[in-house]
């Protein structure tokens, strides 16, 4: 075909789940609670020298750091003061000395160790309770060296479901809009580490409002590509690229995807009316939802499905609105604040995000879906825009200019530990966050 | 100490492979490299080149180009002084037309019915404040309350199109009201060549 596309391949990564687990979990961690104090040991080489030994070494605990930072639940103790020697001592209890953890004040440790053949990698990944002397979790995986981040991501899911009882959500992806630093914006898609960043658009237009399907395999974004702005499939496995036909004289400014990703709900724009359409995979109208001559943007939908969170401005100013989908009954849910936009629903289902206006500036509000007081997230001495949640709904990823131009970050769904996710020389808005990945 | 390891099960990864090298971490593929573009699968809507087509119909006027493609060529999508149509501004989320845009407007149609065989794409434009989808559809707003009002001059409706750009192709780029005010306009652009939509 000639095609330059990069392919998402599945089966390059074997987990292989392994070794006895203690049965009792470390403390259950809270959010806005103490921070469990992890040490993560650089990985010992089990195998030959290679020239990927030494990255490989730091490198998959450096990303295991950052996870376990990220998450807000756990204080990393800092490389420079751990005692023993990774490459000298042993990676199983009994081969090395709890004391040089203990004595450090690491209550969890993690160690493994790494043999790399050819082009492939070999990781075992423990983590110990250093308090009781136990291990708690054993993993072995293989992939290919250049895929060692995901190994550490996976594991750092695995540690988090033994704190919490829920996998984390680290083996995950963001799509985004970046300029660069240039004229154009264009959708990306990274770890959320900024590792295998790959861009999905080069079209050197405007391209927006990134969203996965349920399936984790194809982006949805609208484009002015084609001049006239429409929404576009693109499938992140083949390359394949599905265009949306507006209606005569319209066009589709946004789209999201139903929870069972049968249906996406997009907004059409005709005539200078906006108002939402429910579609088919391909594009084809199923049916319209709203027909008001106002402003009808920015849907999302609740995880049974069954209702849809949008934006209106039919009371004079833009509020968000839940519509049952099946009956079309609306009713509005916010009433504080002049500007209200952007929501999106819980994973678990209690609560909306939006962005709100607070004076001159944007700040990320969350609000019960059944209604009630928001509460605001963000600190409005600088704008944060355009929520998405992670899948498990204990994080929010949105887009912020408090060091300047816009970059991402990420938040526990409290408001709790805001960390920056990316640095490039451009603005980075509208993340969406994928579901979790194989 | 003995651990006993089980090979319970495989578990697939997604895993991000480059059809060519460089897929290295932290470094950004492009799908569309100068020997292809993602929109020669067949499936896409013609990346580029369809545009293209378009664009090569459009005669360069007094008005200037389409905002995009002005921004596509690096210029700055302002309006000339010496463009015979006038942009309207508006009041931050609001797209109702003030006196002083109705004047412009009326000046406006009186070149459009001097100038009978042109066609008008009308730009709605805003400023960066609020999200770029609400913005996309204010834009929209404004645009046609100006293609409305021109029509409710005797200007055809057939003559004018419309196309929204939100916030995404702003004529000034500094964080301030004095920008802003510049930003949230209708902006006219003469076509040739294509029928309007």
């Amino acid at each position: 075909m000639g095609i330059k596309i990069l392919l998402f391949i599945c089966g390059m990564l074997v987990l292989q789940p392994s070794i006895a687990q203690g049965q009792s979990k470390f403390e259950i961690i809270g959010t806005g609670g103490v921070r469990f104090p992890i040490a993560v040991s650089p990985l010992k080489n089990l195998g030959a020298n290679t020239g990927d030994s030494a990255r490989l070494s730091t490198g998959i605990a450096d990303a295991m750091v950052h996870d376990l930072e990220l998450s807000g639940w756990f204080k990393v103790i800092d490389r420079s003061a751990y005692l023993e020697n990774a490459q000298t001592s042993g990676i199983t209890l009994g081969t090395f000395d709890l004391k040089d953890w203990s004595t450090i004040g690491a209550d969890g440790l993690v160690k493994g160790g790494f043999s790399v053949q050819g082009d492939e990698v070999s990781v075992e990944l423990r983590l110990f309770d250093v308090y009781q002397g136990k291990e708690r979790i054993g993993k072995r995986y293989t992939g290919r060296v250049r895929d060692y981040r995901r190994i550490a991501h996976k594991f750092v899911d695995e540690i988090i479901n033994q704190f919490t009882g829920v996998p984390g959500v680290f083996n995950t992806r963001i799509a985004y809009v970046s300029n660069s630093g240039g004229r154009f914006k264009e959708i990306f898609v990274s770890h959320l580490d900024g590792s295998e960043k790959f861009q999905v658009t080069d079209n050197h237009t405007i391209n927006l409002s990134p969203d996965w399907s349920p399936d984790g395999r194809s982006v949805l974004y609208s484009s002015f590509k084609d001049r006239n702005q429409t929404l576009y499939l693109f499938e992140l496995y083949s390359g394949k690229e599905i265009r949306f036909a507006p209606r005569a004289g319209g066009r589709y400014l946004s789209g999201k995807f139903s929870p069972d990703g049968q249906t996406i709900v997009a907004t059409h724009e005709s005539g200078g009316n906006t108002n939402l359409y429910l579609l088919d995979r391909t594009g084809n109208v199923i049916r319209q939802l709203t027909s008001n001559p106002g402003i009808e943007v920015s849907p999302s939908w609740s995880p049974d499905g069954k209702q849809i969170v949008f934006v209106s401005d039919r009371s004079g100013s833009p509020q968000i609105y839940i519509m049952d989908v099946g009956s079309g009954n609306t009713r509005r849910l916010t009433y504080s604040g002049s500007y209200n936009t952007s929501p999106a629903w819980s994973p678990k289902g209690d609560r909306i995000v939006y962005t709100g206006r607070v004076g001159s500036r944007f700040a990320i509000f969350t609000i019960p879906a059944d209604g009630g007081e928001p509460r605001k997230l963000t600190a409005e001495s600088f704008d944060s825009e355009d929520p998405t949640w992670s899948p498990d709904g204990r994080f929010i990823a949105f887009s912020s200019n408090r060091a300047g131009k816009y970059h991402l970050y990420v938040m526990q769904a409290s408001g709790d530990n805001q960390r920056r996710l990316t640095g490039s020389g451009g603005d980075d808005t509208k993340p969406s966050w994928s579901p979790r990945l194989d | 100490m003995k651990i006993p390891i089980e090979f319970a099960g495989n578990l697939c990864a997604a895993a991000l492979l480059c059809w060519v090298a460089a897929c290295a971490p932290g470094t950004t593929n492009k799908p569309g490299g100068a020997s292809a573009n993602p929109g020669e699968s067949g499936l896409a809507g013609g990346e580029g080149r369809r545009g293209e087509g378009e664009r090569a119909g459009t005669r360069e006027s007094d008005t200037g180009a389409s905002s995009l493609k002005q921004m596509q060529e690096g210029k700055s999508s302002a309006t000339s002084p010496a463009s015979p149509l006038k942009d309207v501004f508006y009041e931050f989320d609001r797209y109702d037309l003030s006196a002083d845009a109705r004047a412009i407007l009326r000046a406006n149609a009186d070149w459009l019915k001097s100038n009978p065989s042109a066609r008008v794409e009308i730009e709605g434009h805003c400023d960066e404040r609020g999200t770029n989808e609400y913005n996309l559809a204010l834009g929209a707003k404004r645009a046609q309350a100006a293609r409305e009002y021109l029509s409710s001059l005797g200007i055809p409706a057939e003559r004018l199109s419309t196309i929204s750009y939100g916030e995404e192709i702003p004529v000034c780029q500094e964080h301030s009201e004095d920008c802003w005010r510049k930003n949230r306009r209708a902006r006219f652009v003469i076509l040739q060549g294509r029928s309007t939509s």
